[in-house]
């Protein structure tokens, strides 16, 4: 492609990376907390942010509330219903081989969206609520995308704050470390499992409400994030969540990079392929993680 | 023929181990929990790629080799959690272990299994077996492949005392054939009778070698184990 | 007894051999169905049912096979035999791309990218236009081949199927399992795990690339979104879970029963076969996780070669 690079333009998409990035960060912070506590690969974590896009779609639609309002409502919503499949489906394939519980979130996740393919049909749908972008100088940021890092950066922020200080979070990072050693210290793992698919679906649903602001939505969106998500974890190393956060921005730099030489379609295929090469380079993850 | 010398330095679980195992004797590790004891296992067998150092076997390094690789040169081990394969039969468990003609493999197989009395069970699935039975076929699944180096982890962990006796019987007469051994246990009844030569960890180094009677009497070691 | 065990198939493969002379337009495509299936839930259980690596982009490879042998014949002219011959072994060369990168590593990664597999081929082929054919598809010659094709694909299913009474009859396959069961005890017992889920992947990979590169000859079009469609895979992985993963005949019986069970009962709502194939694996997963067949080897002490 013929086109010629300003500094401008790599600033404009260094930005937007970072901006895309944090949410990202967040929504695979979710998937990390489950994997790094309960050992599970959810491959319904895409589903779930699915969902989350489409309780905002509709709280707006139907009662024209604030979009934004509605974030924390599709968080709620999203809670529960992590904590529901937790306790009736879930539980069952903690100690259980990979491959269980790798079949049982797939089962759930392809349940899920084809119930949403029935219930809201495959039709786009998009919360327009706030367009068009802020210009600052040469560069130019989309407001809805801005008020997402913003939402995100706040809600992934709140997240670690929770996991470094609060005892439940302690909780949970004890157990993420080991659970037999939590169990004997006293803490109820069960408990703490329920409550961390809750959360991460919860992180989901947020990332889901806001991009319902962002870009038009279908059930079928859920799976490319669940894919990237994976890819921001193991760019940071798989149970390190400070990493996570670095992942994401990478993700979203790489992305937008991408952006400027590829056309869009071929951009999911640049995550594969960072992927592939992360795989093979430092499967660890770029700032060294567990190995499964 | 030299069996192993290794002299590292890993970072937290082992550092600056230095060992060696003439071979044909049976040798014991010992030390308090946490003091590297498995750690050393893995690197010797490859599951682990020691930070600094080098191990040798006969005389040829090997810890940058992957774990089949290792044992393809003759170093057997159990673990410290039995490892059988539970969905397949002991003689499976057995068999897989060989690459050479299959009717060879399964006479070898059935025969180690009569060694330790299993061949009723032969047929059986290993994760229906009791514990002390499992033990025994990760224990012959071990000896399949002939090794000249054999690496117990806690070979006594949770066995009654007339298993422990045949395990031990089974382990001199392993000696008696010229292999080399090297158990990990807690049991000090056990290291104390059966081994030869006694190396003790603690945090990671080695505090003290020699017979059994001698590292008995040792302070630095009693300090390890009783606190300081 | 064993002259039963083996009257039966016999019986059942010359029943299937004569059929195309009595069958109904209807009847000669279903059953041509049934054969794609065990084809595929067949091979599927090659990798994920032995080793418990979890291929999730398998239907990747009956697309490659499909666009290899489609290009193939429509735009070189070349006959479906060939071309056919050739989907499998591109399907084999992506496997061992795939899998030398992805295989080293634990399950979890390996299931990851399998994942994604599916729609990055989905974009390359829309993204290379010229040759694919992209969005608008990929047309061949008319040529009325369903019932060459029909035996075509049934001996690929009974291939398939003897390929892994062989695998699971011996030690080859005995080493998978041990994978499966406990990899770092499989490594210290001298077996080169990595080597043996490469080879397990390619020979799972060759089954669907033929049986793409016959569909697409049999459909005389395709396009990405009928050769990639991640319902190909959620039906192939429930068909081999239900019937029973890690078996012989389990992705048979998985695949007859299921394909019977989608046409009588549920072709009046295709609406929610994913929806009912997700709920299905949910409880195979929970409740019969060795599948039927594999439940009743358990049970009854069957050969492991059922």
């Amino acid at each position: 492609m013929n086109v010629v690079i300003t500094p401008a333009m790599i600033g404009q998409v260094v930005i937007s990376g970072l901006l895309s990035g944090v949410l990202y960060s967040m929504v695979a912070l979710g998937l990390a907390l489950i994997f790094g506590v309960m050992r599970i690969i959810n491959v319904a974590h895409g589903p779930l942010l699915m969902l989350g896009a489409y309780t905002t779609f509709f709280l707006y639609s139907a009662f024209g509330l604030n979009p934004y309002l509605t974030v924390p409502i599709s968080m709620a919503v999203l809670f529960v219903v992590g904590l529901v499949l937790e306790r009736t489906l879930v539980f069952r394939v903690i100690e259980a081989p990979e491959l269980s519980s790798l079949l049982l979130t797939f089962g759930i996740s392809i349940a899920l969206v084809n119930a949403a393919q029935l219930a809201f049909t495959s039709d786009l749908r998009a919360v327009e609520y706030l367009t068009g972008s802020w210009v600052i100088g040469p560069f130019a940021f989309s407001k809805s995308r801005v008020i997402a890092f913003v939402f995100a950066g706040a809600l992934t922020g709140g997240a670690f704050l929770f996991l470094k200080s609060t005892r439940l979070g302690k909780a949970i990072r004890a157990t993420s470390q080991s659970r037999d050693v939590a169990m004997v210290c006293g803490i109820d793992v069960g408990a703490i499992h329920r409550l961390t698919f809750g959360l991460a679906s919860a992180l989901a649903a947020a990332g889901g409400a806001l991009i319902a602001m962002i870009v038009a939505i279908q059930p079928e969106m859920g799976q490319i994030w669940t894919f990237k998500s994976f890819l921001v974890i193991v760019l940071g190393g798989a149970g390190n969540y400070p990493g996570a956060l670095l992942g994401g921005m990478l993700l979203g730099l790489v992305e937008q990079l991408a952006s400027l030489f590829l056309t869009t379609q071929l951009s999911e295929v640049v995550a594969y392929v960072l992927l592939v090469i992360v795989l093979l380079v430092r499967p660890t993850g770029l700032l060294g993680g567990r190995q499964t | 023929m030299e069996d192993v010398h290794k002299s590292f330095g890993g970072v937290r679980a082992v550092s600056g181990v230095s060992l060696s195992l003439p071979r044909g004797r049976i040798y014991g590790l010992i030390g308090p929990n946490g003091s590297g004891k498995t750690t050393l296992f893995n690197c010797i067998t490859g599951v682990e790629r020691c930070d600094r150092g080098r191990i040798l076997l006969d005389g040829a390094p090997i810890q940058h080799l992957k774990p089949y690789e290792i044992a393809r040169r003759g170093v057997g081990r159990t673990f410290q959690m039995i490892r059988v394969f539970p969905e397949l039969t002991a003689l499976e468990n057995l068999l897989v272990v060989t690459t050479g003609p299959r009717a060879a493999a399964e006479a070898r197989a059935r025969e180690l299994l009569a060694f330790v009395k299993l061949e009723g069970l032969a047929g059986e699935y290993a994760g229906n077996l009791s514990y002390g039975q499992q033990k025994l076929v990760e224990f012959v699944r071990m000896l399949m492949r002939d090794p000249s180096l054999v690496l117990l982890d806690e070979p006594a962990a949770g066995v009654n005392r007339t298993l422990l006796n045949e395990l031990l019987d089974a382990v001199r007469r392993l000696r008696d054939a010229g292999k080399t051994v090297l158990l990990v246990e807690h049991d000090m009844k056990v290291v104390m009778g059966l081994c030869e030569v006694v190396f003790v960890l603690d945090h990671g180094e080695k505090i003290a070698e020699g017979p059994p009677g001698t590292i008995q009497g040792d302070e630095r070691v009693i300090e390890a184990y009783f606190g300081r | 007894m064993r002259s039963l065990a083996l009257a039966v198939p016999a019986l059942a493969l010359v029943a299937l051999a004569l059929y195309p002379t009595i069958a109904t337009g209807y009847g000669l495509r279903a059953v041509l169905q049934v054969f794609t299936w065990i084809a595929l839930a067949g091979s599927w259980n090659l990798i994920s049912g032995l080793t418990g690596y979890v291929s999730f982009g398998h239907v990747a490879f009956f697309g490659a096979g499909a666009y290899t042998g489609g290009i193939l014949m429509a735009s070189a002219g070349w006959s479906w035999p060939v071309a056919a011959l050739l989907g499998g072994v591109a399907a084999g060369v992506l496997a061992l791309g795939m899998g030398w990168t992805c295989l080293r590593l634990k399950g979890p990664y390996f299931a990851i990218a399998m994942l994604g597999l599916n729609e990055v081929l989905r974009a390359l082929v829309s993204y290379f236009e010229g040759l694919t054919g992209g969005g608008n598809g990929l047309s061949m010659p008319t040529l009325d081949a369903t019932v060459p094709i029909y035996y075509a694909m049934g001996v690929t299913a009974l291939a398939v199927t003897l390929g892994a009474r062989l695998i699971i009859g011996s030690r080859f396959g005995l080493r998978l399992m041990t994978i499966r069961e406990d990899e770092v005890a499989a490594e210290a017992m001298g077996i080169p795990t990595f080597r043996h889920k490469l080879l397990a992947f390619l020979l799972s990979a060759i089954g669907p690339g033929i049986a793409g590169a016959l569909t697409a000859r049999d459909q005389g079009y395709i396009e990405p979104l009928s050769v990639f469609p991640l319902a190909t895979t959620i039906t192939m992985i429930v068909m081999a879970l239900f019937g029973g993963k890690g078996t012989v005949w389990g992705p048979v019986i998985g695949a007859i029963v299921l394909f019977v069970a989608q046409e009588m009962v549920w072709a009046r709502y295709p609406y929610i076969h994913p929806l009912l194939f997700g709920a299905i694996i949910v409880a195979v997963v929970l409740a019969m996780p060795r599948g039927i067949l594999g439940l009743l080897q358990m049970k009854y002490r069957l050969p492991r070669t059922i």
